[in-house]
């Protein structure tokens, strides 16, 4: 059974259509990066799948349940956090989130037990009797995500998790992120617009811009589909040109190849040229590279649309 | 259909959530406090010194408001008769407005507040469904609104009280007074809550909404000194036909407001 599924789910606002048929399974266990820029549907996506939305076509579901018809059940199996969804700011930290924990259906001790545990994981516990109002926005943040942990939820969904971090805390964030899915088996849906946190995090990628989604799939599937390529790159001395299809980028010269299979048989080819050879490396695909050449292809599929339109 | 009238670990936790927020902000507990203080001993009190001390000989239009009283109170003396008229006229005004209000302020913070605070969509990420949300929220203001009223009426009583004392005068407490008390005070209780979560689409904060609450007040104010104009007196009856008005109102009101309260409408800015 699929953790997260959408077919053909589509929200309109009015004349504004935010989300364009989405069709997406995300599997148990997986960390789902929903990347886009600000504005492309990714809040969109996360409130349907939370039944905060109704959708205006289509369905989608999790963990099996359905979020329009029983919202209640998926909340039970999933935690959400978003950028809107606040905390009490009249309330403690702990006081924040023993009550999460017991309209989760906790006892009062078992919501302060976790709640304790979640503010010593997340660095809060010094924190813990101190007004949520009075929380920097790194502080709130983690405590936003210990509130969508508090249940141990199974499928967890995170809008924009890391923005307004600074870089030490979102990467602490990023390490939880990769603990829960290894170590706990916590499905992750994880919207962005971060790419190189994105990167290191997760292990499928939905693709999203204005409401579309223009590709979806583990890495590797993206990159060829986008038609990147991985590059064996050599730094040599200056003024010499090496022989066997070799082009020069910024520095290196660099030549296209299937797998870093090929990388030692190319490296001694050099080398049998008797080059001097200073740094040689393997130029793997970024999936910021990746996710502009899916933006770039459908910008020229709209203009070259709507240019034999005018015609 | 199948009511759940037992409360759910997370409802009581929602409970206490919002009744701690009322208590905790000054402004919403100094009214809740003020409210019975002054609506049900400053002004009865103010009432009785006047009756006890004003210079009766002085005092003009007495015949006029003889006229509005009913019979068993014709045969009262003129500072008796004052002290009647506040307590039949004037108080069951003051009583009725503390449930409205306290109902009206408490909901205001409870529905409105949550929505400008922007902790209503946490809330509705609970595993709680959004009727056990309503539920919660209306009980816990109903709860705290009754209270109020409670307290002022045993104020109030006793303020009351020691003016029969004093005055030598029957006991205040009439059949007028367990309408009131039995029937249109929580009648209007529940009426200030669900009045306030329909006006909460609207109000962008609670102390709009707490504004727009006002309004409500204005009916009970007019019917009550409407009765000085003499063309009617609110009796038993009239207040027991007044209750089932409202008792009405509210079952109409209060499927349309949980109809309303919904996650999409709820969230909608």
């Amino acid at each position: 059974m699929a953790a997260i599924e959408a077919k053909g789910l589509t929200k309109s606002y009015d004349k504004t259509l935010a989300l364009k048929s989405l069709t997406l399974e995300v599997p148990e266990g997986g960390v789902c990066g929903f990347l886009g820029p600000n504005g492309a549907g990714k809040t969109t996506a996360v409130k349907l799948f939370n039944g905060l939305l109704t959708p205006t076509g289509g369905e989608c579901s999790v963990m099996g349940f359905h979020p329009e018809k029983e919202p209640e059940k998926v909340h039970a199996v999933s935690g959400v956090m978003t950028e809107t969804a606040r905390m009490y700011g009249q309330l403690t930290g702990l006081e924040n989130l023993c009550f999460f924990g017991e309209t989760a259906g906790m006892s009062r001790g078992d919501a302060r037990q976790r709640a304790g545990e979640l503010l010593r994981w997340l660095d809060l516990w010094e924190a813990r009797d101190r007004k949520a109002s009075a929380y920097s926005t790194g502080m709130m943040q983690r405590l936003s995500l210990a509130r969508a942990l508090v249940h141990r939820p199974r499928v967890l969904f995170l809008d924009e998790p890391t923005s307004g971090l600074d870089p030490e805390s979102a990467q602490m964030v990023n390490n939880l992120i990769t603990d829960l899915a290894k170590q706990e088996g916590t499905t992750v849906f994880l919207c962005t617009h971060q790419l190189r946190y994105a990167q290191d995090i997760c292990t499928l990628y939905g693709l999203i811009d204005k409401g579309t989604l223009l590709a979806c799939g583990g890495f590797e599937e993206l990159w060829k589909q986008a038609g990147c390529r991985i590059w064996a790159g050599f730094r040599l001395k200056d003024g010499v040109h090496p022989e066997g299809g070799f082009e020069q980028k910024d520095g290196w010269w660099r030549l296209a190849v299937n797998s870093e299979e090929e990388m030692p048989e190319i490296l001694r080819a050099l080398v049998q040229q008797n080059l001097d050879i200073y740094e040689a490396r393997l130029f793997h695909p970024e999936l910021e590279e990746v996710y502009f050449r899916f933006l770039q292809t459908v910008e020229t599929a709209g203009e070259e649309g709507g240019g034999k339109g005018e015609n | 259909m199948k009511i759940n009238m037992q409360m759910t670990t997370g409802q009581k936790a929602l409970m206490r959530k919002d009744f701690a927020e009322v208590w905790k902000t000054p402004m919403l507990r100094n009214t809740l406090l003020a409210l019975p203080a002054i609506l049900m001993v400053v002004m009865p009190v103010m009432f009785l010194l006047v009756a006890y001390f004003a210079p009766m000989e002085q005092m003009n239009g007495m015949d006029e408001i003889l006229a509005l009283l009913p019979e068993k109170a014709q045969n009262l003396n003129e500072r008796q008769m004052m002290f009647y008229t506040m307590t039949t006229m004037m108080a069951p005004m003051f009583f009725l407005m503390i449930p409205l209000m306290s109902s009206t302020v408490t909901a205001s913070s409870s529905f409105v507040g949550e929505k400008e605070r922007g902790t209503i969509e946490t809330l509705l990420l609970t595993p709680m469904t959004v009727r056990q949300i309503f539920r919660a929220k209306v009980e816990m203001c109903v709860r705290l609104s009754l209270l109020v009223t409670g307290i002022s009426l045993v104020l109030f009583a006793i303020t009351a009280l020691v003016g029969n004392v004093i005055l030598e005068m029957p006991f205040w407490f009439d059949w007028s007074w367990v309408v009131l008390v039995v029937l249109l005070a929580p009648a209007l209780t529940v009426f200030g809550v669900v009045f306030m979560v329909l006006v909460s689409g609207r109000s962008k904060s609670y102390m709009e909404a707490m504004q727009t609450s006002g309004y409500v007040v204005l009916p009970i104010i007019l019917l009550f000194i409407g009765q000085f104009t003499g063309l009617f007196v609110l009796g038993a009856v009239v207040l027991l036909v007044v209750a089932a008005v409202v008792i009405l109102l509210d079952a109409f009101l209060f499927r349309m407001a949980s109809g309303l309260f919904t996650a999409e409408k709820l969230l909608k800015k």
